[in-house]
């Protein structure tokens, strides 16, 4: 029955000396490489290495948003299929990840940002996915809470509705995920660090961990905000990353009032009901890196800022909690998912920034595939890191981005 | 109710009389009631249902730890009636689904809490895959507290206030009081947050220790070094003793709620403790509560708990109140103890001298009765003996929890001390210094020694010279009772089925097992997999009981670990964090003639300017004028800075792509900038004005960052120049148009004729008396004059300028005339016609780069040698329509074929070329003249556009127009 409480996920006990690939991170891309590796290409004697829990990075601390609507043609395919693959995920891990499939409203607020946004609305529908450019009337029918008048401070100039997206319960999918690479036979070791990667003829031999040596010919970096320090630490490869701080909240739970995601490029917020009611809201980044995962006071002041604006029947209701995150970004704001290249055996998922979340799965998914058959899948190569060095950034942003302190 | 009278303790006014409304009823309360006391007072026991299974709930603390008593007041939910002040005429209604006291048609959900177990979501509701959404809807409706409609508006008064302080002490009981005092008497500035609307913590309401608060509060009150704030809960610390709250104002303050920011040098964290809940079946029930809420609003409020009451308690705080409580006038039928020894013995005397019986060693583990209490059963902790006493109020304690989040919040590591049962910091963050209850003191005169020496802790962290004192102050400390041994018992012998550690989500201790033998080892994940702790209450009930009850668990092998603990650390409304949320965007000079003369006003990035001067959107009007006559535009957002220095030059060698040695005085020389990547971030005109000292414009999005962009790459270099950024200083006026020569010639004695004054010209002259630098320039493809003035002049100017062109019907034009008009030109503007990662190849601005200038090591100079000739890139190209009658595609469109090949930059139907033209970024393949460009709109339906590359600008090519 189902009620019956039995281990989520085994304890696999002491570190084997060798396994046939190690996944540096338990947190969703890890995971979700392991479950795939396990599940759908045999192998199995695989080792998860997490320094603290799983879960307890960026897969713990996004707000679980998932959606398929994002600028060039090289990304769409990849966000369609993991906004598909959650029901598929759910049946298969047997293991409820609560996919709420509310639909996404993005708002613009200047002519420039409905442009921006027929680019992004034409180019997914161009990839067959559904979107649409809504006016402010719509917008307000999507989200009565919405105040479309002139009075505040960006007044609404439409948006762009995706009725696929929604959310996803973030903790649900890391333990379903750990649930299911375990059954498989994947060893999933918490509070273990790697501290090493060991290289021998330009190949990786092993990874050495704060509990020993663990031969293996195959290792995949995918530590979130952590995965460029371990890449130029351990491999002194150095890779285009800065890691800021991003912060998010939510607000004391109420009775349904939010149908949709909402969101707005112009306050920097996003905002959504989850199941239980609270509105988790967020999108800043500080503008410096750093690794402190520290909250600001004046982030949730702005945050309060623009709510009172975008909707302001959320001024009568109370901030609940607040916390931070890291993100990983690189130059073009595309990860980088790349294996092989520098060093034989040595694959890399990182820099996902603040779109780690709902990538999870299906960068999972052909993160396998590379490592098991050797050859990276066609839908990978554009995430090549010798992009940076071509000077091909990815296009996925539009505006200038930099994250180094030379803004 | 009557209440208690002539106990000095008392905080209420009974000549006050307050008329509130509960559920539709009008009640009556007195001056200094809580909604809560107000309600309690009034004979509610049932303050609301719980979540998930609709049990009633009641009073349990008066500091709103828990959801029990939110209420929705004035419209407004999750208020916490505990701290909220009754005032008249304000409406009150109980939350989720309590419609009488005694009847909730949801209670059966008790019942199936065994259908329920942690973590159920996550195996139910997904088999088969079609039940999901609809499940996923009735789970909606079911959570959530409080109720808000979409077109709610929140009323009252919001402000915010940036105090500074030497020393912020946080908590005014009597640890705070005395920190205040020593760093006051040491010279120091000194301010004192309290959540309550009085002083003294929990010296104010016993009987022996008011006078002493209240002594202690005049002292603070009298000190002028020392600035109060009262009902002020501190929600957030961060680094750089950043101190975050906010203050409940009344009807004589100019606020409702105001935001206040403390920024002190040093912190002192005397926040003392909240009581540990006692962990048994039914301990929610109402009729249970929590020792200091039976004291205080015995000794506060004058009113007693109820009738007959037992008392299970863990410290001798519970002692004194059962003795207290006694004497008020409550049957207290007996006195149970966790503890088997260490009481005062003082006040085990004072029970027996009252024949109250006492229980070492004992503890409730049964409460019983629906709506309110009948009976307890206590039992003794080894589980050997039980007895059942009838009551209607159960007085229940297992311990203290200190009140850490203040220091917690800096991600400080806690540790589980042992002697106190307390999660004490393992070293105080940096400038911070904790007094008082919260570090396991409960003596009245250790808790005062250890508030002065925490002030003195902060003059010596300032710096002051303190060492005497200081030391003298640790001595009377150590000689007085130090830390109390705390009791670390979080369970009766029980199984735990309705032994509620969370009482927001309904979480139960069997549910915590069940998450431990699921796997979830720590208190942090066991949180998450049962929301314990993540309700309105954030962590007040089960923050302490459920690391305890895991460390406890044989399962757990590890340390004990709190949960974290997160900001707001009290729950504030939106409102009152936006306070008086100021908008803070830039006006030009003239915003005001802009506005009058029916600008559409709208923001670009920081600054508020007119798009257009007329409704219609293609603003074609005010194109027809400047291409047949004589336009002005408000152009002052423009980034203006002046460079000089005897580097100067060198500095823009090495930010700029071309040869700035060419550049001469007199002359305007158009050029852009790049990042690392070759990627064009900026362009802009430089003139020099003499020797080392040269002007430059740059985009109006870039203003903000140039100066820091060349110090920045010009920061190894130890160059000698100073650059000054005039944005703000300088207002610029465009005057456009064939005929706006015959507009300047007007009013200014100088020379302005094409051979004195040639086109990239830039001149310094007077119109009237107002100095002006001219500029030759011709964005829009016109004759053009672009005046620089001081911005204090900038209105002046044009009313002169508007004079003098009114009988040639000058008109304003705004953005909008100006992006057509310069798309027609083929002038790009930088984030409209490049992307990110458009290079200056890529927008045809090539040849602008100088390339023998490798030893400014000009900044993406390289990648634009890498990337000169590479393929597969954007290229921006010009187009007309296939079909010259058709409308202008959509900016944004993709260019499809295939695959998206590219993208429309800006469409525009032109006037003057009676067809629409655009530019568009393409790949290159596709970017030769005479390419056919099908451009996909969106919701086109599969109809495409067909446009074909032609060369640029489309109009007047040889420029003769703007030289002329």
């Amino acid at each position: 029955m189902f009620w019956r409480s039995k281990r989520l996920w085994r304890e696999p006990g002491s570190l084997k000396s060798s396994y046939d690939a190690v996944i540096i991170g338990g947190g969703l891309h890890g995971l979700a490489t392991a479950y795939f590796l396990a599940r759908h290409h045999g192998m199995t004697d695989i080792a998860v290495i997490e320094k603290n829990y799983i879960g307890f990075g960026g897969a713990g601390r996004n707000t679980a948003i998932v959606r398929a609507n994002q600028r060039t043609q090289e990304n769409l395919p990849l966000y369609k299929e993991a906004l598909e693959l959650w029901p598929v995920l759910t049946r298969e891990l047997d293991f409820n990840l609560m996919f709420y499939n509310c639909g996404n409203l993005n708002l613009a607020h200047s002519d420039a940002a409905i442009k921006a946004m027929r680019l992004q609305v034409a180019s997914a529908q161009y990839s067959g996915i559904d979107i649409k450019l809504v006016d402010p009337r719509e917008c307000k029918e999507l989200i009565p809470a919405l105040d479309i008048s002139d009075r505040p401070r960006y007044p609404v100039f439409g948006g762009m509705f995706h009725p696929p997206g929604g959310i996803v319960r973030h903790d649900a999918v890391v333990w379903g995920l750990a649930r299911g690479a375990s059954k498989c036979g994947v060893d999933i070791h918490q509070n273990t660090e790697v501290t090493g990667i060991a290289v021998s003829g330009g190949r990786v031999v092993g990874v050495d961990t704060g509990r020993g040596r663990i031969h293996t010919s195959r290792v995949l970096n995918s530590a979130g905000g952590y995965s460029a320090a371990i890449s130029s630490g351990m491999l002194g490869i150095r890779l285009p990353i800065s890691v800021l701080t991003i912060q998010a909240m939510v607000t004391q739970p109420l009775k349904p009032f939010l149908d949709h995601v909402v969101s707005s490029g112009m306050y920097h917020c996003y905002a959504n009901q989850t199941l239980k009611g609270e509105v988790a809201t967020g999108a800043h980044m500080d503008p410096w890196p750093n690794y402190t995962t520290q909250c600001t006071g004046h982030y949730i002041k702005h945050q309060a800022e623009a709510l009172s604006e975008l909707l302001p029947c959320l001024r009568g209701v109370k901030f609940m909690r607040h916390w931070a995150g890291l993100a990983d970004m690189t130059p073009d704001m595309a990860p980088i998912m790349d294996g092989n290249d520098h060093i034989r055996g040595y694959y890399m998922n990182c820099g996902w920034g603040y779109f780690g979340f709902k990538s999870s799965t299906v960068a999972g998914k052909y993160m396998a595939r590379f490592i098991s058959t050797g050859e990276c899948p066609d839908i990978l190569k554009p995430f090549a890191l010798n992009r940076f060095e071509q000077h091909r950034l990815m296009g996925e942003t539009a505006a200038l981005v930099s994250y180094s302190a030379d803004n | 109710m009557d209440r208690l009278k002539d106990l000095p303790t008392l905080r209420i006014r009974t000549e006050d009389k307050v008329s509130f409304k509960y559920q539709g009823r009008a009640l009556e309360a007195l001056g200094g009631d809580t909604v809560a006391t107000a309600l309690f007072a009034n004979g509610v026991r049932i303050f609301g249902r719980s979540l998930k299974y609709h049990r009633p709930r009641g009073l349990y603390s008066l500091d709103g730890e828990c959801s029990n008593t939110m209420m929705r007041i004035d419209s407004v939910p999750n208020v916490r009636a505990e701290t909220t002040s009754v005032k008249d005429g304000m409406n009150v209604e109980a939350q989720n689904g309590l419609r009488r006291q005694g009847f909730d048609p949801l209670g059966f959900m008790d019942a199936l809490s065994w259908a329920m177990p942690a973590g159920f979501y996550y195996k139910v509701f997904h088999k088969p895959a079609r039940i999901w959404p609809v499940a996923a809807r009735q789970i909606r409706k079911a959570a959530g507290l409080g109720v808000i409609s979409p077109d709610f508006e929140m009323a009252g008064r919001y402000d915010e206030i940036y105090p500074h302080a030497d020393v912020c002490v946080l908590g005014g009981g009597p640890a705070g009081l005395n920190a205040a005092l020593s760093a006051a008497e040491s010279g120091l500035s000194v301010i004192l947050l309290e959540s309550r609307p009085w002083l003294g913590g929990f010296f104010d309401y016993r009987s022996k220790l008011h006078a002493r608060a209240a002594e202690l509060a005049l002292e603070v009150a009298n000190n002028p070094g020392i600035r109060v704030f009262t009902n002020a809960p501190v929600v957030g610390t961060y680094s750089d003793g950043l101190v975050t709250a906010f203050q409940r104002g009344s009807k004589a303050d100019c606020f409702d709620e105001r935001y206040i920011e403390v920024r002190a040098t040093s912190t002192v964290v005397a926040t003392g403790c909240i009581e540990r809940p006692l962990l048994f079946e039914n301990n929610e029930k109402p009729g249970v509560m929590q020792v200091g809420c039976a004291h205080r609003l015995a000794r506060s409020w004058g009113i007693l708990p109820g009738k007959k009451a037992v008392f299970s308690v863990g410290h001798d705080l519970g002692l004194e109140a059962a003795i207290d409580l006694a004497d008020l006038g409550l049957e207290v039928r007996c006195v149970a103890d966790v503890r088997e020894d260490g009481q005062d013995p003082r006040l085990v005397g004072e029970l027996q001298k009252r024949s109250i019986p006492f229980y070492r060693g004992w503890v409730a583990t049964q409460a019983k009765g629906w709506n309110r209490l009948r009976s307890v059963t206590l039992g003794s902790v080894g589980g050997a003996h039980e007895r059942r006493f009838d009551c209607d109020t159960l007085i229940a304690s297992a311990g203290f929890t200190p009140v850490w989040g203040p220091i917690a919040l800096g991600q400080t590591k806690m540790r589980f001390d042992l002697h106190t049962g307390f999660f004490l910091p393992e070293r105080m963050p940096q400038n911070m210094y904790a007094a008082g209850r919260l570090l396991g003191l409960c003596d009245p005169a250790s808790i005062e020694a250890s508030g002065r020496l925490a002030g003195l802790e902060a003059a010596a962290g300032r710096g002051l010279d303190v060492a005497a004192r200081m030391s003298a102050a640790r001595e009377e400390l150590e000689a007085l009772p130090g830390t109390v041994r705390g009791s670390k018992l979080a369970m009766a012998p029980v199984k735990g089925k309705k032994a509620f550690i969370c009482f927001d989500e309904d979480t139960t201790v069997k549910n915590i097992d069940q998450a431990l033998s699921m796997g979830f080892d720590m208190p942090e994940l066991i949180k998450r997999f049962t929301s314990a702790g993540t309700g309105p209450g954030q962590g007040g009930i089960p923050g302490h009981n459920l690391p305890l009850y895991v460390a406890s668990s044989m399962r757990y092998q590890g340390e004990v670990r709190p949960t974290s603990m997160r900001a707001p650390l009290v729950p504030v409304l939106v409102a009152t964090y936006a306070g008086a949320n100021h908008d803070m965007a830039k006006r030009t000079g003239l915003h005001e003639s802009q506005q009058a003369a029916g600008g559409v006003m709208e923001r670009v990035g920081v600054w508020i300017r007119a798009r257009r001067f007329s409704q219609e959107k293609s603003a074609r009007a005010e194109v027809e004028n400047v291409r047949n006559n004589v336009g002005i535009l408000d152009g002052s957002t423009l980034g203006k800075f002046r460079i000089h220095g005897p580097d100067a030059l060198k500095a823009l060698q090495r930010v700029y792509v071309s040869d700035m040695a060419r550049v001469v005085e007199g002359r305007m020389r158009y050029s852009a900038m790049c990042n690392e990547d070759g990627c064009v971030i900026d362009d802009g005109v430089i003139t020099k004005l003499g020797e080392n000292d040269f002007f430059f414009t740059t985009s109006t999005a870039r203003a903000g960052v140039t100066a820091e962009w060349i110090r920045y790459h010009t920061r190894y270099d130890d160059w000698d120049y100073s650059i000054v950024n005039l944005t703000d200083a300088y207002g610029v006026i465009n005057l456009a148009g064939p005929n706006s020569r015959k507009v300047l010639e007007k009013i200014t004695d100088a020379d302005v004729s094409n051979e004195s004054f040639p086109f990239s010209c830039v001149r310094d002259f007077h119109i009237r008396s107002i100095p002006v630098r001219a500029m030759r320039l011709g964005f829009v493809g016109e004759l053009s004059y672009e005046f620089h003035v001081p911005a204090s002049f900038a209105q002046s100017l044009w009313e002169v300028l508007e004079e003098a062109g009114k009988e040639l019907g000058m008109k304003n034009f705004g953005l909008e005339a100006q992006n057509t008009m310069r798309l027609e030109k083929g002038h790009v503007i930088l984030g409209s016609e490049s992307e990110q990662r458009t290079t200056l190849h890529d927008i045809g601005l090539g040849g602008l780069w100088s390339r023998d200038k490798a030893r400014w090591k000009t900044v993406g100079a390289v990648a634009l040698t890498h990337t000169e000739h590479q393929r597969g890139r954007l290229k921006l190209v010009g187009f007309k329509m296939e079909a010259p009658a058709s409308k202008p595609p959509l900016d944004g469109s993709p260019i499809a074929d295939g695959r998206v090949k590219g993208y429309v930059c800006t469409a525009r139907y032109s006037t003057a070329l009676s067809q629409p033209v655009g530019m568009a970024l393409v790949e290159d393949e596709l970017a030769g003249e005479g390419c056919r460009l099908p451009i996909f709109e969106d919701d086109c339906g599969g109809r495409l556009l067909y446009a074909k590359v032609v060369p640029m600008p489309f109009y007047d090519p040889e420029g003769k127009r703007m030289k002329s």
